[in-house]
């Protein structure tokens, strides 16, 4: 059980951050709070990829003659990149989303969905 | 990679998470995201994703609090309006439960964490640890790959940084806002009437100069250590986020406007589309490095693949900080690009 | 440079993207036909894609390496008579789409005109990037700059468009996320990003949970994407207030590429035995889509604004292919794939009508139709010609997908979809004849015709680089309907396997 634990607590935690970013894009109001669930989704997600590439008594992948040529001495490269890839893009999707928030305010006069819905009616 | 150590962060990640979303004060929340940010990018680190942490803990932890920060200045700060909508609440987190189900129940059949045996560790990933050395001289793993083996994803990802700046700038820009914008090029500004204290100042005047030639290493000795285009182009973004907080937008803009910020933007996506559609024009695939060595023949194909790189990432650095830098103007300054924070 | 092509298809809409916000610093004026420039490139690099295509074996593809590195490791390319379709049918929309704006986007974005074209550019790069790559990553990569660049594009449209385009990043960043996600949970099972070594790999591992999952949030995040029926409450908002030009290219283009992203990754990825035989959920998809059908047409229905009509048009077309695709039949899944291509001109004749009826009229209510054929005659029969393809009256295309559909519900006994097909039939012709009513006698229903205000309209046509898109797209629904046959024996037939 324990040992269960350790080997798969990231995979757990992912699990739960992800479900957690998603509830507040769903349930949130606030929108600046459905920003940070966004974040916090796409983090979850980063720490998946991340938590699959890790290795046992590894080092990081650059390649040194102190740890030889094998490659299962270093961490793997492959997942890295492609989160690399996924901040930047979390990161520009958030400077719209909080571009909007401010132009949204800007018109409505507030950023809790449901006071922007009245203001329609 | 230490499991009591990655047990203990993760543990504090996913209470800073809930925090984050849980207190009522907007700042407050953002101020704990940037510490899960940053709780995060410790995890990583444990894990060997370097690259990753240094991009997270630039990225995440740095300049997107600032994002935020930005907003919730410009915005309302608290949580006024609270209806109590349970039936939302409650269908969401019945979908949110459920959904977990179904991924909890997938992880029984994943290969243990840190298993140097799985799939993953083994198909490509090795490949690129084997062959690396030889087909690029490039030590970094991670700078190859980014830059060589799926340099067109990295190229689209630069792009991203472009697109999002571009929108952001065209949508916060009032039309009267830019007129003014594209006249006030280059005049001189007061310093005198700047509101934070001569401390502030006197410091960051100190530090950005230090800041500007870390990120300009990070940049150029991304082949042998952490980093690269991404981090490097942070660092150099902040250095200047920095300047406009301790002075003024106007101040920075006296040195680096707006328009050349737009265009360096593009130049810089250029730079990496440009070198692959040499090699293309030199008869080699597109962003096939080794064609360059046509143009060069002293160098052969692996050393011109080194090189290439090295330009690549330039060209990466150049988007990202000018990328970071206009959409923390466009944000910090509701699109006036005259006070900021 | 022959071998090339593949590659070129996307840079040129690449290049100019990025070139303009430099050009157009220096003269406005070169913007526009910089922009058509970039997509003739484009055409014929897919023209020439294809003729290369059509000289080989009609199951083989092209493969290009990005960097010449070997698949697995490198990013590859691939053309199969599959995407070929997509392809010209993205780069046709587009090109059309950009010929028809020019006077648009003048009149609804002035300042803003010369970033819009460079959006618009990107988001065709994107679209094109996702149908012609073979990685899986690759493809969440131009997904994103797709997405974003609509986000730009949609925010700059009218009204409450920026609660719209919020609305639509939040559920567009969350379905990216899932296929990202699912995407990492075949990763961690096969260790490849690779379609084709996906394809060789994944049979050993059918049994295993971690590919349902992923299986699963691909599918998912895709249905995000193409707003099927029950995540669809971003898109009728999102495209009814989008810029025209922007409209015109979002609303056929972006769904229909993620019902191939979902088709693709059924056939070619998981292949046909795992999706209809180790999987048992298609009677349960092919219910849903038929729920999505009626539910959109009924919408529809029910909408006083002809922009936002169509929108939902376009959710009860979604359903048709989700649901064609989900029947295991081989013709379903053949009317499926011949209706992305045939749905996306349908729906860029309906826009596009409706955007030169914006231009002159100044909006799209309903009544504001009145007498609306004899002012602008061109228009209307062209919009008409795209109101029957919807219906599905031969010899427009929509009859013939619409055919194909229907048998494939008919040989896997899916009886219900084919009472929704017909039901939601019924229902687009009430729609259009009820347009056709209020054009051409001027009255609303319960109204009595006024004929003297009638005979005060005056002819006043759209200018002809407006109209003349619009005639070429009608010709295109026809001329697919009359070639059907051609389409499907040499492109569709041999997609399909057979089962």
């Amino acid at each position: 059980m324990f040992e269960y634990l350790i080997t798969n607590y990231n995979y757990m935690v992912v699990v739960f951050l992800m479900m957690m970013g998603l509830w507040a894009m769903i349930a949130k109001k606030n929108l600046v709070k459905k920003c940070i669930g966004l974040v916090i989704f796409q983090t979850g997600i980063i720490l998946f990829y991340i938590s699959m590439g890790a290795k046992n008594n590894s080092t990081i992948p650059i390649i040194d003659p102190k740890y030889g040529e094998a490659a299962i001495n270093y961490a793997n490269p492959l997942t890295q990149i492609l989160m690399l890839t996924a901040i930047v893009v979390g990161v520009a999707t958030l400077g719209v989303g909080l571009m909007l928030v401010q132009r949204i305010y800007k018109e409505y006069g507030s950023i809790n969905e449901d006071r922007i819905l009245e203001k329609f009616k | 990679m230490i499991w009591q150590f990655d047990i203990l962060l993760l543990t504090l990640v996913v209470v800073c998470g809930f925090v984050s979303l849980w207190i009522k004060d907007l700042m407050g929340a953002v101020i704990v995201f940037g510490a899960y940010s940053f709780l995060m990018c410790l995890v990583w680190t444990g894990m060997g994703a370097v690259d990753v942490a240094f991009t997270e803990a630039a990225v995440g932890a740095g300049v997107s609090t600032i994002f935020f920060i930005a907003t919730v200045f410009h915005t309302s700060r608290t949580i006024r309006y609270n209806k109590w909508d349970l039936s939302t609440k409650f269908f969401s987190s019945i979908i949110c439960i459920l959904m977990g189900f179904f991924l909890m129940v997938a992880i029984g059949d994943f290969p243990a964490w840190g298993d140097a045996l799985s799939p993953v560790n083994n198909n490509v990933a090795k490949y690129y640890l084997e062959n690396s050395m030889e087909e690029t001289k490039v030590p970094n793993v991670v700078t190859s790959v980014l830059a060589d083996y799926r340099a067109f994803d990295t190229m689209f990802e630069t792009g991203v940084v472009f697109v999002a700046s571009l929108v952001i700038f065209t949508l916060l820009l009032q039309s009267d806002g830019r007129k003014k914008l594209m006249k006030s090029a280059f005049q001189k500004v007061s310093f005198l009437n700047v509101s934070e204290s001569l401390i502030i100042r006197k410091a960051c005047g100190l530090m950005v100069p230090f800041m500007q030639l870390f990120a300009l290493y990070v940049v150029v000795h991304g082949h042998y250590s952490p980093g690269g285009g991404f981090q490097g182009g942070v660092i150099l973004g902040a250095s200047l986020i920095l300047l406009s907080m301790a002075y003024d937008i106007k101040k920075v803009f006296a040195r680096f406007h707006m328009k050349f910020m737009i265009k360096s933007l593009a130049v810089g996506v250029l730079i990496f589309a440009g070198i692959g559609l040499i090699c293309l024009i030199l008869g080699g695939n597109f962003l096939d490095y080794s064609a360059l060595s046509k143009l060069f023949p002293s160098m052969g194909s692996i050393k011109s693949r080194y090189n290439a790189m090295l330009w690549v990432e330039v060209g990466v650095a150049l988007t990202v900080m000018s990328g970071m830098f206009a959409i923390y103007t466009s944000l910090s300054s509701n699109g006036k690009f005259e006070e900021g924070l | 440079m022959a071998d090339q092509f593949l590659v070129l298809i996307v840079l040129f809409p690449l290049f100019v993207g990025l070139l303009i916000p430099i050009i157009a610093y220096f003269n406005k004026s070169v913007v526009w036909p910089l922009a058509i420039l970039s997509l003739i490139g484009s055409f014929w690099a897919v023209f020439n894609t294809a003729t290369q295509l059509l000289k080989l074996d009609p199951s083989s593809s092209i493969s290009y390496y990005l960097g010449n590195w070997m698949a697995p490791f490198g990013i590859e390319y691939v053309v199969d008579r599959f995407n070929i379709m997509v392809l010209f049918a993205i780069i046709c929309v587009s090109l059309l789409t950009t010929i028809f704006a020019k006077q648009v986007i003048e009149k609804e974005l002035g300042d803003n005109a010369a970033n819009f074209y460079s959006l618009f550019l990107l988001f065709i790069t994107g679209l094109l990037g996702i149908t012609i790559t073979g990685d899986a990553f690759n493809l969440y990569v131009l997904l994103e700059i797709a997405s974003l660049t609509s986000y730009g594009l949609i925010a700059l449209g009218r009204g409450r468009a920026l609660v719209a385009t919020f609305n639509y990043l939040i559920m567009g960043s969350m379905g990216a996320c899932f296929y990202l996600l699912g995407v990492g949970y075949l990763f961690i099972k096969t260790g490849t990003l690779n379609m084709d070594q996906l394809y060789d790999v994944l049979p050993l591992l059918f049994d295993s949970k971690a590919v349902l999952v992923g299986f699963v949030f691909i599918i998912l995040g895709m249905w995000v994407k193409m707003a099927f029926f029950p995540l669809h409450s971003w898109l009728p908002n999102a495209y009814s207030l989008a810029p025209t030009a922007a409209a015109c290219l979002m609303a056929p283009l972006m769904t229909k590429v993620s019902v191939y992203v979902m088709i693709r990754f059924m056939l070619n990825v998981f292949s046909t035995e795992y999706v209809y035989s180790v999987l048992t959920i298609n009677n349960i998809i092919v219910i849903m889509s038929s729920i999505a059908i009626i539910a959109g047409s009924i919408y529809a229905l029910s909408q006083k604004n002809l922009k936002k009509m169509l929108t939902f048009i376009i959710v009860a077309e979604i359903g048709y292919m989700v649901g064609g695709v989900w029947t295991g039949h081989v013709d379903g899944i053949r009317g499926a794939i011949y209706h992305i291509t045939a749905d996306a001109f349908m729906t860029l004749c309906l826009f596009m009508a409706v955007g030169c009826i914006v231009y002159r009229v100044g909006n799209d209510k309903l009544e504001s139709l009145k007498g609306i054929f004899k002012k602008m005659p061109i228009t209307m029969i062209c919009f008409l010609v795209g109101g029957f393809s919807v219906i599905g009256i031969p010899p427009t295309c929509g009859f013939f997908s619409k055919w194909y559909l229907i048998s494939g519900a008919f040989n896997s006994g899916a009886w219900y979809f084919i009472i929704a097909l017909i039901i939601s039939s019924l229902i687009n012709a009430v729609l259009f004849f009820r347009i056709i009513e209020i054009g051409f006698f001027g009255a609303m229903s319960n109204e009595k015709p006024d004929y003297k205000s009638l005979q005060s309209i005056k002819f006043n046509e759209v200018p002809i680089n407006m109209w003349l898109p619009l005639v070429i797209v009608s010709m295109i629904l026809i001329i697919l309907g009359i070639y059907t046959n051609e389409i499907m024996t040499n492109f569709i037939l041999n997609i399909v396997p057979m089962m």
